[in-house]
């Protein structure tokens, strides 16, 4: 967890926007604790989407073997790699945009970029990361998945205590709106 | 079973395919682009699209600027499109309202509600 409480609710958020997003695939997450999980062994995939105002810039990756992106996959079982590095970068997207989503009520907007993945055997995140931090992580059917939160804030940012009606400040999951 | 043509524009492949499942399933025929820029090009070659659910962030051209380009552009009434995304903003609906849009669906979107929508845009019994 990030040591700074501004970036420690965002991060409790976004992890919380995380399990929402997996449960509604049917997938039931260990939340874990403790610190960094051994690099998965052999393919493994990360995902990641840039966002962005005035006051925040960042990112959000996921991390998992590539097992564990065809576990979530949503449709008939024929995928090829890029279905599954299409599949976790569409995973990131709709986590980081229901992150927005919900800072609309402590009125903070957000921009995105596109996601972007990459494959490649033992990848691991390292370099930009504060040692220090934790990833967002959860254990689903005896595997992991990261998600690494990069945060640069500005000295004045603070979320407010008391979010408005969260249903009044954006539009939920799986709503639809015919005008 | 209908054979109204849908146009789907999304950088996604797993949305695509998970849309294009579903509304084939309706009898649908699908037409797939993977940014507004495409999804433009794909008007000019398909004749005969009833409609377009269009994602908003993608690469090379947005959804809100695949509706601005496409701002008629046809000879009869406008082609109604409904935005499909992540994003909830009741900012961004209103301005994709304002630019023509038809609806909006936030992902991850439920099946039974996609059809549904699609039906009545497409003027189809539900």
């Amino acid at each position: 967890m990030p040591g700074n409480s501004q970036e420690a609710r965002l991060s409790e958020l976004l992890a919380q926007c995380t399990a929402e997003l997996l449960g509604e695939l049917g997938i039931q997450p260990e939340r874990l604790t403790g610190g960094r999980q051994p690099p998965p062994a052999g393919e493994s995939i990360a995902a990641f989407s840039g966002f962005g105002s005035d006051e925040i810039r960042g990112s959000f990756t996921f991390l998992g073997p590539r097992k564990l992106f065809a576990r979530l996959y949503p449709l008939p079982p024929t995928v090829t790699p890029r279905d599954l590095t299409d599949w976790a970068c569409e995973l990131v997207n709709q986590s980081v945009g229901r992150f927005r989503n919900r800072l609309l009520a402590y009125g903070v907007k957000l921009a995105l970029s596109v996601p972007q993945s990459a494959l490649a055997e033992e990848l691991c995140l390292a370099s930009s990361f504060d040692p220090t931090r934790s990833p967002i992580s959860f254990a689903i059917d005896s595997m992991v998945l990261e998600g690494w939160l990069e945060l640069d804030l500005t000295p004045s940012f603070r979320l407010v205590e008391d979010p408005v009606d969260r249903e009044s400040a954006a539009l939920r999951e799986g709503s639809v709106v015919l005008f | 079973m209908s054979k109204k043509s849908v146009l789907i524009v999304d950088d996604s492949l797993t949305v695509r395919q998970q849309v294009s499942l579903t509304l084939k399933s309706a009898g649908y025929q699908i037409v797939e682009a993977c940014d507004g820029r495409e999804g433009v090009d794909a008007l000019r070659a398909h004749e005969g699209i009833a409609m377009v659910l269009c994602d908003v962030n993608m690469p090379r051209m947005s959804g809100l600027e695949f509706l601005e380009s496409i701002k008629g552009d046809a000879a009869g009434p406008p082609l109604p499109v409904v935005m499909l995304t992540t994003d909830g903003s009741p900012e961004l609906i209103a301005r994709a309202k304002r630019a023509g849009a038809k609806g909006w669906i936030v992902k991850p979107f439920q099946t039974d509600l996609l059809l549904a929508a699609v039906r009545r845009i497409a003027g189809e019994p539900g």
